[in-house]
């Protein structure tokens, strides 16, 4: 009895404790069976898809995409075509799907006649570029003024477009240029711009702007938009 | 006989005192105390330490004061928690034998020593020698980790420090009482007592590490891994390269001004596991001013030092380390205006000033987000991925080094190390 007075103290020493431990390995085997391996409830990196990507959006971008050979394999190499049919939307509605880029959109202009790109529209370009955030598809659609024979501005609008794209070539080694960047152009006979366009983020925004040369132009963005 | 006749003498100043079993009685029921107020902070930290064997998030007791005894998420107390210091033979062991468990067994077995003690008729400073000598483990462990936590954590987990408390009042207390225990009878020392009660404190600590190996969960789904990387293929070059060579490829995802992302980086250097994996570490800011699949910003800044690392691949482990040094100055300056972080990061890096904001940096940092857009992987950090395996996430911090351990050993016996 009194050996057993004096090995009590000691013996609850390894008993209390275990039986603590224990029950709390219990618990956590418990909790450990119920619980699923894994991220819970937890995002998944992805495009960005904005509120404005409409149906209609989504259409343009898709079948200019498409004219691009962006959405197979074959590579990039946009096939000409007739603008109207590749939108199949009233110039002005097809203008007001992007409307809500204005952030977004930074407009390059060039001189009359001409497909250089100048110092400004270069920076306008790598600003642009490098604004891409999680989007899917930069969209280059290219215009021209009225002035001038139709073909040739439609192979003016073409050459703008194509100017951009050959700028992001040389200056990007990003397999995203061949992979992403659908051109549009539409010459003088579809869409044109209006004056409110003056407004946007151009690259010559300091100087003067009117109808025609803010057609003589490149409209540049990329577009949130899962496609 | 002779002696038995002899005239009644004086009583000497010895005769007068207490008997034995009451003399310094006071003093070893405060050691009894104080080894049970140690052990309260053991099994505290060692429940903490248990309750999150399940991987799960749970809350943690971060300090002793009513009313302000639990926190969730990043703490001194989590830090320490999930340091390589808090346990043992961590690639054994899912999450290794925690130090607390020790803890817990040896000041139960003070504190039943003592009682045993008071509980004896007879006790002398044999006794309390050996007492004095037990407390010695608490007080010398307590002095190590109180070392460890101001040298290597640099964060004091509280509950840690009630435990370094309780030893050194135990040790004095211990002092104490046998200071004013009986002097022993000039007899040759106890060995068989002390042998018997070395034996019992070894069997406490023992039973109690017998008993947690012998429960700890040990089926874990998770150890399968959390998904694989659909593309390795670095294409825009923004992967960033550890330096080192190891045996098998990983990966990490981080955000440099993400706490977590530091604590685990710790962790993985700490452990040892750096060595042996050749890592490359994905940038990932959970920064909305860059990363469009975050609506709001976790980590305000966070794109202009990814700006920097991605702008100085060469140096880019010094702008890390900064960043985590400096996280909690950035993530206030971030707070309030996230473009300080961008001038910090410039006075710090000055040869980056022609990167940092750039649209080409902006570029290099949406390439790294759309790598991670191109394996879709959880819009979280840190992430590890072993072998393009992903390490689950309840792994990546106590079940770290076993989890690793693990799929290298898998690694090993597929025939993949040289």
């Amino acid at each position: 009895m009194k050996i057993l007075l004096t090995q009590l103290p000691l013996l609850l020493s390894l008993v209390v404790p275990a039986f603590m431990v224990s029950g709390w390995l219990g618990d956590a085997e418990q909790s450990l069976r119920v619980s699923e391996p894994g991220p819970k409830h937890v995002a998944v990196a992805a495009m960005a898809e904005e509120g404005y990507c409409t149906p209609e959006l989504k259409q343009i971008v898709r079948r200019v995409a498409g004219a691009c050979g962006l959405l197979d394999a074959q590579g990039r190499g946009c096939q000409p075509a007739d603008a109207a049919k590749i939108v199949q939307l009233d110039p002005s509605d097809f203008n007001a799907l992007f409307l809500p880029l204005e952030d977004r959109v930074h407009i390059i202009q060039f001189d009359n006649r001409s497909s250089e790109l100048d110092p400004a529209a270069r920076s306008a370009v790598d600003a642009a570029w490098s604004d891409r955030g999680g989007a899917s598809f930069f969209f280059v659609v290219a215009r021209a003024s009225p002035d001038g024979a139709r073909a040739l501005n439609q192979k003016l609008s073409n050459a703008r477009a194509t100017a951009v794209l050959d700028y992001l070539e040389a200056r990007y080694a990003d397999p995203d240029v061949r992979k992403r960047v659908g051109l549009l152009w539409l010459g003088e006979e579809f869409a044109q711009l209006t004056a409110d366009f003056c407004d946007w983020n151009r690259s010559r925004a300091g100087e003067e702007c009117d109808t025609t040369q803010i057609n003589r132009s490149a409209f540049i963005a990329w577009i949130d938009c899962n496609i | 006989m002779f002696e038995q006749d002899a005239p009644p003498s004086d009583p000497t100043p010895d005769e007068l005192a207490p008997p034995a079993r009451q003399r310094g009685g006071p003093w070893l029921a405060a050691v009894a105390t104080a080894a049970l107020v140690g052990a309260f902070f053991a099994a505290l930290s060692t429940h903490d330490f248990i309750l999150h064997l399940d991987g799960q998030i749970h809350a943690i007791h971060c300090s002793v004061m009513p009313g302000d005894d639990v926190v969730v998420g990043q703490s001194g107390c989590k830090d320490a928690m999930l340091s390589p210091w808090s346990s043992f033979f961590r690639r054994s062991v899912w999450g290794g034998l925690p130090v607390s468990l020790a803890g817990f067994a040896v000041f139960a077995f003070v504190a039943g020593l003592a009682l045993a003690l008071l509980a004896r008729r007879e006790r002398t400073r044999h006794d309390t020698f050996f007492l004095f000598l037990a407390s010695m483990v608490p007080a010398t462990a307590s002095v190590i980790w109180a070392a460890i936590s101001a040298t290597q954590l640099g964060a004091f987990c509280q509950v840690c420090v009630g435990m370094y408390a309780s030893s050194a009042a135990l040790l004095v207390l211990a002092v104490i009482a046998h200071v004013r225990a009986q002097p022993p009878a000039p007899t040759p020392r106890p060995w068989g007592r002390w042998a018997l009660w070395f034996g019992e404190g070894v069997a406490v600590v023992a039973g109690l590490v017998v008993v947690y190996l012998a429960l700890v969960p040990g089926e874990r789904k998770s150890l399968d891994g959390c998904g694989r990387l659909v593309t390795t293929e670095d294409e825009r070059g923004v992967l960033l390269r550890v330096p080192g060579e190891g045996v098998a490829p990983a990966l990490t995802v981080i955000d440099p001004l993400c706490p977590s992302c530091r604590a685990f980086e710790e962790r993985l250097e700490q452990s040892g596991l750096a060595d042996e994996l050749t890592r490359r570490v994905l940038v990932f800011p959970l920064d909305s001013s860059c990363n469009w699949m975050v609506k709001q910003s976790l980590h305000p800044g966070a794109c202009a030092v990814s700006e920097a690392m991605l702008c100085a691949p060469e140096r880019w482990t010094e702008v890390l380390d900064w960043a985590f040094a400096e996280q909690d100055r950035l993530l206030t300056l971030g707070a309030h205006d996230p473009k300080a972080v961008a001038e910090a990061v410039v006075t710090r890096f000055p040869e980056l000033k022609g990167c940092v904001g750039t649209p080409r940096a902006r570029d290099r940092v949406t390439s790294s987000l759309r790598f991670a857009v191109a394996n879709a992987l959880p819009v979280v950090t840190p992430q590890l991925y072993v072998d393009d395996v992903k390490v689950c996430d309840e792994d990546t911090d106590l079940g770290l080094e076993f989890t690793v351990d693990r799929m290298l050993n898998r690694r090993a016996e597929a025939g993949a190390m040289p």
